[in-house]
């Protein structure tokens, strides 16, 4: 059941532009091929910028790298719009909470980019507790002939200065300089999901389990807290946020997903604290797949708007819905990811894997979706067809330009010749984090300490 | 029996994942701690109901005065007593606990129920929650049912209830108070009582059980019915702070 569930009768984008209409081939790929993975290693969010130029990945190292793509080439046709790294700086170290007697841990939680507005690009990144603004900039010249320094930086002789120089700018070697430019910390008790910029440049939230904070970008020492579901009695907790987003163009809606599997869509016009929710966005449970582990797989683990705002897409542990912001009441759509996990659920549990939180994302038309399996698989959706497709992240197929094989996963019956089946899929392989350029069909796929990078085929 | 088996073993599996994630780096997830302690509920509330539906096969020859003593008299059994019960009854009933079951024992098992409740078996254990209730109270979330988690007490429960009936209403209040305070305690004791259930399980089990460990019998787990008495408190969501 590919496409199943919603009403339909929904508009994609102009054109189909991913899922089984597209050919999708390998482009390239970082990091190590080491079997042994560090675990510093391990990417833990990527994301693209506004113009898909620079694309960022954060890793459980806490460090930031930022791959820029070069401009086509025409000596090199083949080398069209690759990313190589722009820039690698340690975002976040180690901390110890005296208080609590707890490290803080120093991985990536989420990567946001401002919108640009100068020369420089600025992002945000936090982890566990502290987000950080960043500007990343270029410097291709330096100033020389400083009256009270010499070349080397040191002071000069006062009695040796007899003239009044005016130091010039002479061109060096492109440097690209990433600094803090604000640490917003102290503001979350619990551990940081999400960070989302406000459509009007100028604010962002932050997002722990069970609070929503807002900042302005510039001040770090005061932010306002919008949503707050700690019970008075913690005994009494039955939901937790797991993630959060402004609208993309109403500075004053932003939605919250919670591990109950519902969203809440606030208004920050109707009051300063965000209680009480605009739009409540819940799916009716079927009583007849209830299991032990309803309330774990219900849980929403990433939740993203459309770029046209109309929509947003939450996915939960085995699907990917689509709600109309219109509708309240059940998702437009509803993509299976990898059902056939139903049945394997005890042992997803029993090994952890259940508590995987997979990010989704959309094309830049919001014709397609995108979101992460297991064995290195990816699963793409196009909605206006309905049609899905399988692919894979491996090594094995990543010779320069090899189309991307669909593969499918044999869910009972007789396993075909190309068929994988459930029993031998690698669940120590996963993809929780993918992006997808907003413009063009290039898509970033995090898999463990790798990161592919996959474009259509071009004609 | 299937069912309650696979539901006690997800409980000790719940348990031990509570007891790692507390040592993990960063600190106690409210999310993790939330969902394990949801996944315990669901287990338990079947376990219970799977238990009654045992516990009434059993007894249903003898007659129902019988069976139901005075619901208003409190069990005076506080944690510690709880304890000693525990480990009287490991004593006698089973001779070495066993590791949890493996991915394989599983497999090799005609499909277990744990993932699919039948709407049923729901109904049913809310029929019987709303039955008086001739065990322990619990303390935190006030359903009949839940109490019935310690599997041995029931015979030693008959033989501490006589005499209590002596005792005034007002001493059993009492007790039934500082029962309440001792298992609804605040953080530090909560985590005590962790440490010494798995103490006890460990120097038992002389280690944790491994997810590739044998398949064991078919009897019931003697690690699984230690747990069993911490499930009132870790039901809640463990939180650090």
């Amino acid at each position: 059941m590919a496409g199943a569930g919603g009403g339909g009768g929904v508009g994609g984008g102009p054109a189909p532009m991913g899922g089984s209409d597209l050919q999708w081939c390998f482009s390239q790929v970082k990091g190590a091929i080491d079997e042994d993975v560090a675990e510093a290693d391990i990417i833990s969010t990527v994301e693209f910028n506004y113009s898909g130029d620079l694309l960022a990945t954060g890793d459980k190292g806490g460090r930031v790298v930022i791959f820029q793509k070069e401009q086509e080439n025409k000596s090199r046709p083949h080398s069209r719009g690759e990313y190589n790294v722009y820039s690698t700086f340690q975002s976040h170290e180690p901390e110890f909470d005296y208080l609590k007697s707890l490290e803080i841990e120093e991985k990536i939680n989420k990567i946001r980019w401002l919108p640009q507005q100068n020369a420089a690009h600025f992002l945000l990144s936090t982890n566990d507790k502290t987000i950080k603004l960043w500007k990343i900039s270029e410097r291709d010249k330096r100033a020389e002939g400083y009256n009270l320094k010499d070349e080397d930086g040191r002071l000069r002789d006062p009695f040796r200065i007899t003239a009044l120089r005016v130091p010039i700018l002479k061109p060096m070697d492109l440097m690209v300089e990433a600094s803090p430019r604000r640490i917003f910390a102290n503001a979350h008790t619990y551990h940081i999901n999400s960070i989302s910029v406000n459509s009007d440049h100028e604010t962002y939230l932050s997002a722990d389990d069970l609070r929503v904070n807002l900042w302005h970008l510039e001040i770090t020492d005061r932010s306002f807290n919008i949503v707050d579901i700690k019970p008075v009695n913690m005994e009494e907790l039955t939901e937790v946020i797991t993630a959060a987003e402004f609208h993309p163009h109403q500075c004053n809606v932003f939605v919250y997903s919670s591990s109950k599997g519902t969203i809440r869509l606030c208004d920050m016009r109707s009051s300063a604290l965000c209680d009480r929710h605009s739009k409540f966005f819940e799916e009716p449970e079927d009583p007849s797949s209830r299991s032990f582990f309803s309330e774990i797989i219900s849980s929403i683990s990433d939740v993203k708007f459309s770029h046209s705002g109309r929509y947003m897409m939450t996915r939960d542990y085995l699907s990917v819905k689509v709600w109309d912001l219109n509708m309240e009441t059940r998702p437009v759509e509803t993509y299976q990811v990898h059902e056939y996990l139903r049945s394997k659920l005890c042992s997803l549990y029993e090994n952890d894997c259940i508590f995987d939180k997979f990010e989704c994302c959309w094309n830049g038309s919001d014709g397609a979706l995108m979101t992460g399996s297991y064995n290195n698989f990816f699963r793409m959706f196009d909605r206006s067809t309905r049609r899905d497709v399988t692919l894979e992240a491996s090594r094995e197929s990543s010779k320069p330009r090899a189309i991307l094989k669909p593969r499918k996963v044999c869910t009972g019956g007789k396993r075909r010749k190309d068929e994988i089946s459930v029993d031998s899929l690698d669940f120590n392989k996963k993809i929780l984090h993918t992006a997808w350029h907003p413009l063009q069909n290039i898509i970033a796929v995090a898999a463990t300490n790798n990161l592919y990078i996959f474009q259509d085929k071009v004609n | 029996m299937e069912a309650q088996k696979e539901a006690q073993r997800i409980m000790t599996m719940s348990v031990w994942k509570m007891y790692h994630s507390r040592m993990q780096r960063g600190g106690l997830r409210l999310h993790r701690s939330l969902q394990l302690s949801l996944v315990m509920r669901s287990a338990r509330e079947l376990y219970l109901s799977a238990k009654v539906e045992t516990d009434e096969a059993e007894l249903s020859p003898f007659p129902a005065a019988a069976l139901a003593p005075a619901p208003n008299l409190p069990q005076p059994m506080t944690v510690a007593e709880a304890e000693d019960a525990s480990l009287q009854v490991s004593e006698e009933a089973i001779p070495a606990p066993e590791p949890m079951e493996t991915q394989e024992a599983r497999e090799n098992e005609p499909a277990p129920a744990c993932s699919c409740l039948p709407p049923v078996r729901n109904a049913t254990l809310s029929q019987r929650s709303m039955k008086p209730n001739r065990k322990r109270r619990s303390s935190s979330l006030g359903q009949g049912g839940e109490a019935g988690l310690v599997p041995s007490k029931k015979a030693r429960l008959e033989e501490e209830t006589a005499p209590t009936e002596g005792k005034t209403e007002v001493e059993a209040e009492d007790l039934e108070r500082r029962q309440s305070q001792v298992e609804e305690g605040p953080f530090p004791s909560l985590a005590r009582v962790l440490q010494k259930r798995f103490s006890g399980i460990l120097s038992n089990t002389a280690g944790p059980p491994k997810p590739t460990a044998p398949p064991p019998s078919c009897e019931l787990q003697p690690g699984c019915r230690q747990a069993d008495h911490m499930i009132n408190i870790l039901v809640r969501t463990v939180v650090a702070f």
